[in-house]
């Protein structure tokens, strides 16, 4: 299967499209702009083939988020045009604007985020910053907290087992299940720091600390389209600048 | 020939606690020897791999007494980082010994190369080599969290000896592992003396020490009991008072013995029991 062409973009290229988007939307004043992101958001999302997953998180994350900061913006912010009154609540117009302004904004920037990450690889984003000079000890922490929460997920799997074949009640109401969680979570816990000890000797054992400059097999390459699009932007950029402070 | 390892009156107790778990312990390994270390749970064998490793002074702290040479240079002056090419362990537990940030054994594997910046091609020579030669090609592509316990073993054992370290520490690699599984690993053993590896073996299984080690090293309470070449240390009467198993062989042997039957020598491996009886003649049925 071909790959797509969006998705084979560096992982720095995708993420300066994320940090463009995020100035471009706090230079240009309005929310007319910001929301108009949004939908070249969504076009992106179905080009590289991931509408469904991208729309679902936008949903889940952003929506209840902007409808509170809406609603409040709108009865709170102070001024003096009002529109509508029933008892202390009123809207007022500058209310209404600066709401849609900041909802407008959130959306633009927390959608293109949702994007980046549903399009880039987290292993290629941090080998990307490792690259770039992340030092590998923090390349580390992340790669390793992705993989070692579905392993923990599995190791409180078998606490729970092992702490209900010992009778302790772990279904029915809540009540029940709420008193399940303490014996199944200490154990966890503290497994999980006495692992750190060893896993630190695991990797000492593959030399991690080795006084060398380390290769990889993980290799990112970069194409034309990777050297061209970061131009590209801080040119829209420095020419929106322009238009918003000298014309 | 050269000194390998050396310790001298080496004493080592862990922080917070009273007790010394090595006990002014002193013995000297040549290149390219293949000792075993055995002893009852609670002697101190892991800690004496810690120790050979470097993670004993370097990783855990705690008081420790005496000098550990290696190589001829203290392990005082080595880094900890150093030591990864110099000394290669393999732990007891399998199920910790997965770097967490690999999605395949291949690159699991290849993970200790590339923190030794080896490069890229020769990385891929080289494990390919070692996955043929511990048998798990079939795994390459498999996450290495959802492996069995004895996949793991050979895993972990993989990632160790692709590093090519001069020393090897392997602490009961085969402990999840089935008969088979367990001869494959000795010979893989075997293999790497055959390289000039020096080798220290933490194991239970006597009739594979027997068959395969050179020295041993009987480890009680913390103190180094005895040590000499495996047969002398088996035929020696001290060795029943420390409770380890002997090899099945030398058991029978030795009960042959108490019951009168005259024997030429104590035999340490199956096919000397004949010959031990004096009777070369007989056929002998594995």
């Amino acid at each position: 299967m071909k790959q797509n062409f969006l998705l084979q973009l560096h992982p720095l290229t995708k993420f300066y499209f994320s940090l463009f988007i995020l100035v471009a939307v706090l230079i240009v004043p309005g929310y007319i702009f910001s929301f108009a992101v949004f939908p070249i958001l969504v076009l992106i999302a179905i080009l590289a083939g991931v509408t469904k997953e991208f729309l679902s998180i936008v949903l889940k994350a952003l929506l209840s988020v902007l409808v509170i900061v809406f609603i409040m913006q709108m009865f709170f912010y102070p001024g003096d045009e009002v529109l509508w009154k029933a008892g202390i609540f009123s809207i007022t117009q500058e209310g209404l604007d600066y709401g849609l302004l900041l909802t407008s904004r959130i959306l633009a920037i927390g959608a293109v985020f949702i994007l980046f990450f549903r399009m880039t690889e987290v292993r290629d984003f941090v080998k990307s910053l490792e690259d770039k000079g992340l030092p590998p000890m923090g390349a580390y922490v992340v790669l390793s907290t992705l993989q070692i929460i579905p392993e923990m997920r599995r190791q409180a799997n078998t606490i729970m087992e092992a702490q209900k074949t010992r009778g302790v009640e772990t279904e029915g109401s809540l009540f029940v299940r709420a008193k399940a969680f303490i014996p199944t979570l200490t154990p966890l816990i503290l497994s999980s720091i006495a692992s750190t000890e060893e896993r630190a000797i695991t990797l000492e054992s593959r030399a991690f600390s080795a006084p060398v400059k380390k290769t990889s097999l993980h290799q990112l390459t970069k194409n034309s389209a990777d050297r061209i699009l970061p131009i590209v932007y801080v040119v829209i950029l420095v020419g929106l600048l322009v238009w918003r402070f000298f014309l | 020939m050269t000194i390998m390892i050396d310790l001298k009156n080496v004493s080592y107790r862990y922080p917070v606690s009273d007790d010394f778990v090595l006990k002014n312990i002193s013995f000297s390994i040549e290149k390219g020897k293949f000792s075993a270390i055995v002893g009852n749970n609670g002697s101190g064998k892991t800690t004496l791999c810690n120790t050979i490793r470097g993670f004993v002074p370097h990783f855990y702290k705690g008081d420790l007494d005496g000098e550990v040479i290696i190589d001829q240079t203290k392990m005082a002056d080595y880094q900890l980082g150093q030591l990864g090419e110099k000394v290669g362990y393999v732990f007891q537990n399998p199920f910790i010994q997965v770097s967490g940030v690999k999605d395949n054994v291949f690159e699991e594997v290849a993970y200790g190369l590339e923190n030794l910046g080896v490069p890229v091609e020769e990385i891929k020579i080289r494990v390919e080599e070692v996955l043929k030669l511990v048998k798990i090609e079939h795994l390459r592509d498999k996450n290495p969290f959802e492996l069995s316990g004895g996949q793991r073993q050979r895993v972990a054992l993989a990632s160790i000896i692709v590093m090519d370290p001069e020393i090897l520490v392997i602490d009961e690699p085969t402990s999840q592992l089935d008969p088979i599984g367990t001869e494959q690993i000795f010979d893989i053993i075997r293999l790497m003396k055959e390289r000039g590896k020096t080798i220290i073996l933490v194991e239970h299984k006597m009739d594979l020490i027997a068959e395969y080690a050179d020295d041993l090293l009987v480890m009680h309470e913390g103190e180094l009991v005895m040590q000499g070449p495996v047969r002398e240390v088996f035929a020696d009467p001290e060795f029943e008072k420390y409770q380890i198993q002997y090899p099945h062989v030398t058991e029978i042997a030795l009960q042959l013995q108490k019951l009168g039957t005259a024997l030429s020598f104590i035999p340490i491996r199956d096919e000397e029991l004949a010959k031990a009886l004096n009777r070369t003649g007989v056929a002998i049925h594995d």
